[in-house]
């Protein structure tokens, strides 16, 4: 009976005094903070690799752990990272019909030896039947024109076949050459080993036919041909990179050339399969001449490429032929990394930890550890910063206010990379009227919006580029919010108010359904303000809520919806072609709303192939004003992105050119983090080298 | 009771099959991808969704797909969509804190179920008991995730304590104890939020088992022999009074290691239920079809150790 007893009452009693235990425990732990930073983090990486993962929860640890050949800067401009410096050229070469005609174009150019420097042309050199001339300014515009003073000699066209083969694309274009050894391939290029495309010289029709036959007789099944383009030469711009010397690995090996080499490789193989690779789709061939150089050949002038060797280099020493499961069981979860943390420990759905690596190349960082934890639960997130369990927290924009005026905190607070919009489906007669539209536009009261959904926390978006971009037009006033203009509007394009209170057109309504996504409180709440505004104005709107999967399979990338809120993230790139062309307004392609405007078209073509930053600026800011006035969007806001940290818990301590300086945490373009690497906690100011 | 343990588990592989093959379809035709990109992605080409849809057999028929991912299961080497592990590790390396969990929210909700069932049995009608009762309601009727939310806010708000986790982060332990004290303060409360339901059930069925108990004959007598009151509640009347929490506990295999996302969510607890969500939201498949496996063998095999149990303290019931 005894043992009865203590099983009914012994065991509660025990479990509740260690219960008590720990709580006098919990109370008593010392405040004291190690001299490290701990993050919260809702979503968990999946891999620790920069080239194959894509959520946001591994690229903020990998941008620690990793580092790219090229960098930003805290005001969101390319500079040079692991690289020392960064050239670009390009050759351009012409193909003529013989040998002597070749040397006869070169004496040409060399008679114009005063052109040289405003082309900046550096040398001609010819090989046989083709000139090729080197060039300091990538591009076509100086191609073009020497391609008219030299086309005097009998120039060979160059035409661009893209073959689909599915599968063995290099047995199959092997095959090919070995059976038609009269085609003369100048160029080839695999995408995995699905497609081939290949630069010849001749006839492209032709050529494209006589593929045709031959994948046909060969039985390659639901193979496709197409010429995708016929040139005067081929223009292909060189970027030559110089690393920095006595760069090490988190491991102690030096980093080279070869590291670069087969990260490029691996972002192109598809036995890796990386989400990367169509950022490197334009480049022809990599090579590196020694250890510390780097020279990248790409297939044709695209300007943007640049910003793609942000892309963080993985160690060739570690990974090289590694099979992929390996790289998963083992690299994923045991990354080494060129940056300034290193990879110490993760517990899985607990936290990720990094040491400071004392090798860094731009200097070992002041923290000595950083800490990613996981906490899916927002109330979680906040309850932990409170209780100082992490460092910071990201608010949502109605709490900002509260943390503002209290004392204990500091706030940073920027524009986000991103802009929300409602969408108007331009394939629908109902939106294909400007004036409809920019009715749309004054009758949404943008400001009003900003106030109540996000609480102030924002600005009205002026177009594609968010704002804190150098390329982003400064100059666009936001359409006012004026409901009589649109009023007005309306009945000048012939939509007169009906007898129910909506306009009516040849016996059309005006009505129409707005369509958006569960999960995220401010689209609905947007949904809501646009359907209360127009309804203002006479237009009837039915709004309709999906959950995102449905959403986006079944409306969004099919592209049968009439309206829709959505945003679009931007990336620090002024490449807009696959959102804004007219050429992806397809299914399962970008430009959702269909948007279509020969001139914008243009200037996306243009924009990619220009290298020259001022015409760039200029390009951009009329690429953004245009899409601006034609109003394919009705664009919103860019929201802030808020974060706040206890007060005085951290300080930046960082060179500059100048000398030290020792200053409080500082705002910057890139966020509040970008001089994360000079964080110290003044309570460890002491054990810090002097400034 | 050998022949009908083996009929029984012959049964229990043929509903297992039925079950993974009705489970593999609903997980697949749900809407959604697994690609680990979002479907808004300019930069993802054709062929780099045609290369992920080869490397994860996405592009075979249905039941390919199906006797692939089994054949994984089986030999060991089904991996995650998400992170290329084998999912079985995937699995593995969240047992011991879900196991933890689990056992320590079982070990709180049978023992403090069985006391407050017993002291209610035994004060039955009297105002403890009816204040037990109308607690045990509120905590069944309650939704847990927003008992927790109280709990972890008030904590936070009155005393500061770091609760989330593990373990308190970015401090300076003094000592091991101090540590270990640690780490039950950071089990201690998901396991009883995690044990509100089960005691506030468990003691229920105590209470009305052991009030009945207490009507009988045998329980007269005993008191007619002049035993002393707690000898015949504790001696007498609990042993046929706590029946239904040994045939209980068959239904807790699968909750052994079975997860809670609410609760783990909200505590940041690395255990199987933030798996399971997480492969949900992200369509990891393979993940999904291992877990919705394991789960289905536990309940069945649960439900067969509980009739076991069930004959092994009722002698009148007979396994045929």
């Amino acid at each position: 009976m005894r043992t009865v007893k203590f099983l009914i009452y012994g065991i509660p009693l025990l479990l509740s005094l260690l219960y008590v235990g720990a709580f006098w425990n919990a109370t008593q732990l010392s405040t004291s903070r190690k001299n490290e930073l701990t993050i919260g983090s809702v979503g968990e990486p999946t891999k620790i690799n920069p080239i194959l993962s894509t959520d946001s929860a591994a690229s903020q640890v990998e941008s620690l752990i990793f580092e790219g050949l090229l960098r930003y800067s805290a005001d969101l401009e390319l500079e040079p990272g692991l690289a020392r410096e960064f050239a670009l050229s390009q050759t351009t070469t012409f193909f003529f019909a013989s040998p002597e005609s070749a040397l006869a174009a070169r004496e040409i150019l060399l008679g114009l030896a005063d052109r040289w420097q405003e082309w900046t042309l550096r040398d001609v050199v010819t090989d046989g039947r083709e000139l090729r001339i080197d060039l300091v300014q990538p591009g076509l515009d100086t191609s073009r024109l020497i391609a008219d003073l030299v086309a005097i000699e009998p120039i060979t066209i160059i035409a661009q076949v893209r073959a689909e083969t599915g599968k063995d694309a290099r047995e199959i274009l092997a095959a090919f050459r070995a059976a038609n050894p009269e085609i003369d391939v100048v160029r080839e290029w695999f995408d995995y080993d699905a497609v081939f495309e290949i630069s010849v010289l001749g006839d492209g029709a032709a050529i494209s036919k006589t593929l045709e036959a031959f994948l046909l007789e060969k039985k390659v099944e639901s193979s496709a041909v197409k010429l995708l383009d016929e040139l005067n030469f081929l223009a292909e711009p060189v970027v030559r990179f110089t690393l920095r010397d006595g760069v090490l690995w988190q491991d102690g090996v030096e980093f080279s050339s070869r590291d670069v080499a087969f990260t490029f490789w691996a972002l192109t193989d598809a036995s890796i399969g990386s989400p990367r690779k169509p950022d490197f789709d334009l480049i022809q061939s990599l090579a590196t001449p020694t250890p510390h150089e780097v020279v990248v050949t790409y297939r044709k002038p695209f300007s943007p490429a640049l910003g793609s060797w942000t892309m963080p280099i993985i160690p060739a020493h570690i990974l090289e032929g590694k099979p992929i499961a390996w790289w998963d069981e083992f690299f994923h979860r045991n990354p080494v990394g060129l940056g300034p943390f290193k990879f110490a420990e993760w517990k899985t759905n607990e936290f990720i930890r990094l040491e400071r690596n004392p090798t860094y190349y731009d200097g070992a960082p002041w923290l000595d550890a950083i800490v990613i934890r996981t906490l899916p639960d927002p109330i979680a997130n906040r309850l932990a910063f409170e209780t100082r369990q992490v460092d910071y927290w990201n608010v949502d924009p109605w709490a900002v206010k509260a943390f503002q005026e209290d004392p204990r905190f500091d706030v940073f607070s920027a524009p986000a990379k991103q802009y929300n919009w409602v969408g108007w489906n331009l394939r629908l007669p109902m939106f294909q009227d400007l004036r409809v539209r920019q009715a749309f536009a004054h009758a949404v009261n943008v400001p009003d919006m900003i106030k109540y959904v996000l609480y102030g926390n924002g600005v009205q978006s002026t177009g594609i580029f968010p704002p804190m971009y150098w390329f982003a037009n400064p100059d666009i006033e936001p359409i006012p919010y004026d409901p009589d203009r649109a009023r007005a509007l309306l009945d000048e394009a012939g939509w007169q108010v009906g007898p129910d209170g909506i306009r009516v057109k040849d016996g059309e309504r005006l009505s129409f359904k707005l369509i958006t996504n569960q999960g995220v409180e401010t689209r609905k709440d947007i949904a809501t303000l646009v359907q209360d505004n127009l309804k203002g104005i006479g237009v009837d709107v039915q709004v309709e809520i999906y959950e995102w999967a449905v959403f986006i399979s079944r409306f969004v990338m099919k592209q049968e919806f009439e309206s829709l809120v959505l945003a679009w993230t931007t990336p620090p790139d002024y490449d807009a072609f696959q959102v804004w062309h007219s050429s992806q307004a397809n299914a399962d392609q970008l430009n959702l709303v269909g948007y279509n405007n020969p001139k914008v078209d243009r200037l996306l073509e243009q924009i990619r192939q220009e290298y020259d930053r001022e015409k760039i600026i200029e390009m951009a800011g009329e690429i953004q004003r245009t899409i601006y006035e034609d109003q394919p969007l009705l664009f919103l806001y860019v929201p802030d992105s808020t974060s706040v940290v206890w007060k005085d818990s951290f300080r930046i301590r960082r060179p500059t050119p100048e000398g030290w300086i020792d200053t409080p945490i500082e705002m910057t373009k890139a966020g509040w983090t970008y001089y994360l690497q000079w964080f110290y906690r003044p309570e460890y100011a002491d054990k810090m080298p002097p400034a | 009771m050998t022949s009908f343990i083996i009929r029984r588990l012959l049964i229990t592989m043929v509903l297992v099959f039925f079950i993974s093959i009705v489970s593999f379809f609903i997980i697949t035709l749900t809407p959604g991808s697994p690609y680990p990109w979002g479907e808004l992605d300019p930069k993802i080409s054709q062929t780099v969704k045609d290369n992920f849809r080869k490397q994860f057999h996405l592009d075979e028929p249905m039941w390919k797909q199906y006797y692939l991912n089994m054949r994984g299961l089986f030999s060991g080497d089904l991996r995650s969509i998400k992170d290329g592990r084998p999912v079985l590790e995937r699995i593995g390396e969240r047992l011991p804190a879900t196991l933890a969990l689990n056992v320590c929210a079982i070990v709180i909700s049978l023992s403090f179920g069985l006391l407050i069932g017993v002291y209610s049995a035994r004060n039955a009608g009297r105002w403890p008991d009816v204040t037990l009762s109308v607690f045990s309601f509120a905590m069944l009727a309650l939704p847990g995730f927003w008992i927790s939310y109280l709990v972890i806010i008030g904590i936070t708000a009155w005393f500061g304590t770091p609760l989330l986790g593990t373990a308190s982060y970015g401090t300076v332990f003094p000592n091991a104890a101090s540590q270990f004290l640690d780490y039950a303060w950071h089990l201690a409360l998901p396991a009883s939020l995690l044990a509100l339901g089960g005691i506030a059930a468990q003691s229920r069925y105590v209470r009305a088992s052991m009030i009945e108990t207490l009507g009988e004959d045998y329980i007269r007598t005993a008191r007619a022999k002049g035993l002393d009151e707690e000898t015949v509640s504790y001696k007498h009347a609990l042993r046929n009074s706590i029946r239904p929490l040994i045939t209980g506990i068959g239904g807790l295999l699968p909750a052994l290691i079975g997860g809670s996302i609410i609760i783990e969510s909200i505590f940041a607890y690395p255990g199987i239920g933030r798996l399971g969500y997480q492969a949900v939201l992200e369509r990891d498949y393979p993940t999904l079809i291992a877990l919705n496996f394991i789960t289905a063998a536990l309940v069945l095999l649960g439900n067969l150790l509980a009739d076991i149990l069930y004959a092994a303290v009722d002698p009148r019931v007979r396994l045929e």
